[in-house]
């Protein structure tokens, strides 16, 4: 099986001399093709740090990340650009759509940006619609729709190239428990179905639920790991809870 | 921490958004300075003829441009304090009451006024005497300008711009009363409707605009008058200002919707960001677009008339008076006089002097003309090929027996037809005499004198109409380098008189045209400076305002995939847009309005106004692309961080 990504000793510092922080100390991370990675960890743990290094958003001050087999840090602000057009997508909790755009056209943009034909963007469009279900709202603009809605624009929007890698950063952080398992549940069909590769942060423990495995992140390291395996969601997710609990400050972010 | 401080901090944080107008603001300063030294200014005066308009001149001048800086300057305030309105609403939650940020407010505004006021006064002395002296060069004096600092200027500034500044501040000061706290969060509004077109609006816009070119263009009936001037401009004007709102307000939204339809356009590359960016703002740009399209049609308009009026001056000096000087006889003592006076002027030596016999008769025409032709004046056609030889003019004319030939009078613009066929019957004492009018030609001989009617009749009729009334004789006299003949021509005027309506003399009427234009040429060039300034500054205004709202836009797209340079690039097409297509409706707008003057104002009839007009748009166009730049760049550091 193909490794996707392939971080090795990130770390991350903010600030200037005298007044540093080292929000990563020294991660080491591995993905491979159709794998569905949680990431949790207490607020301030530097999740959101991680993901947004691994998606070229922000650069580590070192280590190397390999992702598809090229290797992100050598790449210029161009080529970063291009890069995560072709091979990532991306969903936000705050689902980051455009509001002078329709749901049909914040969902095209990545094909648009990459100039593909307009017939074969039409007939990709068709099939995530009915995959996320907007099918009905393609017309509308954001502001009238729900956020349950948005993710689902967001979520279609950052499949619709096929990226190689898909980033989430508290996709259901600002959904009601209906819209997030509506979310999961597609996100879950496209790992299983499409073998999508899915690298996903939450601190809630039921949608870590849904993941094949989930890294716990505490102070800028990698606390632990835990593989679903052959287990049920539902004592997978029992031994999410656990774990935070043993984590210690994370347990009261649970739903 | 002071109020003054906090002002300070302030104005040093919001400095790109200041600067621009700052910049502006000074320029205007700067501008109405000069125009007071210059009203004020005694050398000035005294080395010109007109001056007496020109003090006028500056006078009314400086009054539209306070006008407009007034407005300008509010406007532009108004457009900082919303701006400000989070920032406002950030205080008043920690606890600042709304009497100390509107003190802050007004400290602000304060001192940004009275600094671009010490700044526009120093820019102002210095460049004021460089701004003297394009005037002086343009009228074509030769004399040195010595031009100090001008107290009474300076003084009348200061007043004039504290007057401005202060009100506005007190504007300001209001405003923040206005706000109520809730609103101040809500100050950008999330997620407005993309603007809905009614298709009929738009067409409506589209006829509007079509037709008010069309009532401009059209040509004048033959027996128009002012009341149908009025009628059918005043329409005109009405259907072009309203069409012109509707443009901007619903057919460009409909033009760029249309080009949504096109998906393989729509969809590629960067292009749907930017169409829709354009779409969402175009609404509430739409008065400012209007405004400013209109204001530099009338500006590039009267630009483009005064300096047609200026480059053509020489030639319409010419039409007005032939030779270079002209007057009537009064006794060869007098006639001897006067020549010496011309002989004696060794820079402008005599090229060809002759006498031009003219009889003045009452006459009726066959058929009804629209112009009072008594006395009629006859010329004989041998004198008119002399002196239009004199004159190194190819036409001449060639009558016999009763054939006449009408010269075209001035400001009319009859042509051969009008005449053809028909007669003039001149009442002599010993009965009429009938003429046929088979002829036109254009060019008088004389300097202009209304009833400007002129015949020319075949030499034997000019003798035997002759034997009846006597005929006045004119002198007239060609020198070389006639644009210079200044003392001479003083002179000469001082003994004749007034022969004609116009000066007997070509230099006098050379240069009182050439002072004109030069003036109004001046005040339309700086007042259209001041007001192109201000509207590019209000440009970039509105676009910096977006660019704030537009940076989490801008950072998601960064996000997904589009780089730095595509943003730029696209940053560059937005406004490119903005900044072009109001600019390209004004442009269009004033080749149609200078049409119509050209047309009109008979002192531009057959001027070839291509070269004003290009300069005229040609500024506008450089003086926008500063502005453009400014705002790409300025904009792109915004969202581009
Ligand atoms: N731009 C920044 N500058 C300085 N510190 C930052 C910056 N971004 C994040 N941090 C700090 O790094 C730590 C990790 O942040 P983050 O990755 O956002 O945490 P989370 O796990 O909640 O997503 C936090 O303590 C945060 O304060
Ligand atoms: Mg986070």
């Amino acid at each position: 099986m193909k490794t996707v990504v392939e971080a090795k000793q990130i770390k991350k510092v903010y600030g200037s001399k005298g007044n540093v922080f080292s929000a990563l100390e020294d991660i080491d991370l591995t993905v491979m093709e159709g794998e569905f990675v949680g990431i949790m960890g207490p607020s301030g743990a530097g999740k959101t740090t991680l993901l947004n290094i691994l998606a070229t958003i922000d650069e580590p001050t070192s280590g190397d990340i390999v992702i598809d087999g090229i290797n992100v840090t050598k790449m210029t602000e161009e080529q970063l650009s291009a890069f995560r057009r072709d091979k990532l997508g991306f969903l936000f909790q705050d689902y980051h759509l455009l509001d002078t755009l329709t749901v049909e056209e914040n969902v095209i943009l990545p094909l648009a940006l990459a100039k593909m034909n307009v017939k074969e963007l039409e007939r990709r469009v068709d099939e995530v619609a009915d995959t996320f279900g907007i099918r009905d709202i393609l017309k509308k603009y954001p502001y009238q729709i729900s956020g349950g809605q948005k993710q689902r624009t967001a979520a279609s929007r950052a499949i619709i190239s096929n990226p190689s890698l898909i980033l989430a950063d508290e996709p259901t952080g600002a959904l009601d428990s209906k819209s997030a398992t509506d979310l999961l549940e597609c996100l879950k069909d496209l790992n299983e179905h499409d073998k999508a590769t899915i690298l996903m942060v939450t601190h809630d423990a039921y949608a870590a639920s849904y993941c094949n495995r989930v890294l716990f992140i505490k102070d800028g390291n990698i606390f632990t790991e835990l593989v679903k395996g052959e287990r049920s969601r539902k004592a997978f997710f029992n031994k999410v809870l656990d774990v935070l609990s043993a984590l210690g400050g994370g347990a009261h972010d649970v739903i | 921490m002071t109020l003054f401080s906090l002002a300070k901090k302030n104005i040093k944080g919001n400095f790109n958004h200041y600067f621009v107008y700052f910049v502006t603001l000074v320029f205007s300063m700067v501008i109405y300075y000069t125009f007071a030294a210059l009203q004020h200014s005694e050398n000035i005066q005294e080395s010109i003829e007109l001056s007496d308009t020109m003090r006028f001149m500056f006078g009314v001048s400086s009054v539209i441009l306070i006008l407009f800086v007034a407005v300008f300057v509010l406007y532009s305030n108004s457009f900082f304090t919303r701006k400000r309105k989070k920032e406002v609403g950030l205080y008043a939650i920690l606890g600042l009451r709304k009497k100390t940020i509107a003190k802050m407010l007004f400290y602000e505004n304060l001192m940004m006024g009275i600094i671009a006021l010490v700044i526009g006064i120093i820019l102002g002395t210095l460049l004021s005497k460089l701004f003297a002296m394009i005037l002086v060069k343009l009228m074509g004096s030769t004399t040195e300008v010595d031009f100090g600092i001008s107290a009474m200027a300076i003084i009348q500034t200061v007043i004039v711009f504290m007057v401005i500044i202060l009100f506005t501040s007190v504007q300001g000061y209001r405003l923040i009363y206005r706000f109520k706290l809730i609103e101040l969060f809500h100050a950008e509004k999330k997620g407005e409707p993309i603007p809905k077109v009614s298709p009929i609006s738009a067409v409506i816009g589209v006829v509007l605009l079509v037709g008010s070119y069309w009532l401009i263009l059209r040509p004048l009936p033959d027996d128009w008058t002012t009341e149908y001037l009025l009628r059918n401009d005043g329409v005109a004007f009405l259907a072009l200002v309203i069409g012109t709102h509707l443009f901007f307000r619903s057919v460009t939204v409909y033009l760029l919707k249309l080009s949504q339809r096109n998906k393989s356009r729509y969809y590629r590359g960067t292009k749907l960001i930017e169409t829709s960016q354009l779409l969402y703002r175009i609404r509430g740009n739409a008065r400012t677009f209007t405004v400013i399209a209109l204001l530099s049609a009338a500006t590039i308009s009267f630009f483009g008339a005064t300096y047609g009026g200026y480059y053509s001056n020489e030639k319409s000096a010419k039409e007005v008076v032939p030779f270079s000087y002209s007057f009537l006889s009064k006794g060869p003592e007098f006639d001897s006089q006067v020549e010496n006076i011309i002989e004696a002027d060794d820079q402008h030596p005599i090229q060809a002097q002759l006498e031009i016999p003219v009889i003045q008769i009452e006459g009726t025409l066959s058929f009804q003309l629209d112009y009072d032709i008594n006395p009629v004046k006859l010329i004989s056609a041998s004198t008119f090929n002399q002196a239009a030889k004199a004159l190194n003019r190819d036409e001449t004319v060639s009558l016999t027996g009763d054939e006449a030939a009408v010269i075209q009078p001035r400001f009319t613009e009859y042509t051969e037809a009008t005449f053809k066929g028909e007669s003039v019957t001149l009442q002599l004492d010993r009965g009429s005499r009938q003429l046929r009018l088979d002829h036109m030609v254009e060019g008088n001989v004389l300097p202009f004198d209304y009833p400007d009617f002129y015949v020319v009749v075949s030499h034997d009729v000019f003798a035997e109409i002759a034997r009846q009334e006597a005929p006045l004789t004119y002198n007239v006299y060609e020198v070389e380098n006639e644009t210079t003949a200044q003392a001479t021509s003083e002179k000469v005027n001082k003994l004749v008189g007034n022969d004609f309506q116009v000066s007997s003399s070509f230099y006098t009427e050379y240069k009182k045209g050439k002072e004109g234009n030069a003036l109004t040429l001046f005040i339309y060039g700086f007042l259209g400076l001041v007001f192109l300034a201000a509207t590019g500054s209000i440009i970039y205004f509105k676009q910096l305002t977006e660019a704030n709202e537009a940076t989490g836009h801008y950072e998601i797209l960064r996000k997904i995939g589009v780089s730095k340079r595509d943003i730029r690039r696209s940053v560059k097409k937005q406004s490119l847009f903005v900044f072009g297509l109001p600019l390209t409706v004004g442009i269009l707008h004033s080749c149609v309005i200078l049409y119509f003057i050209s047309n009109f104002i008979s002192d531009l009839i057959g001027v070839n106004l291509m070269v004003p007009i290009l300069t005229a748009i040609a500024v506008f166009i450089i003086i926008y692309t500063v502005y453009y730049a400014w705002t790409v760049n300025t904009y792109n550091r915004i969202v581009n961080r």
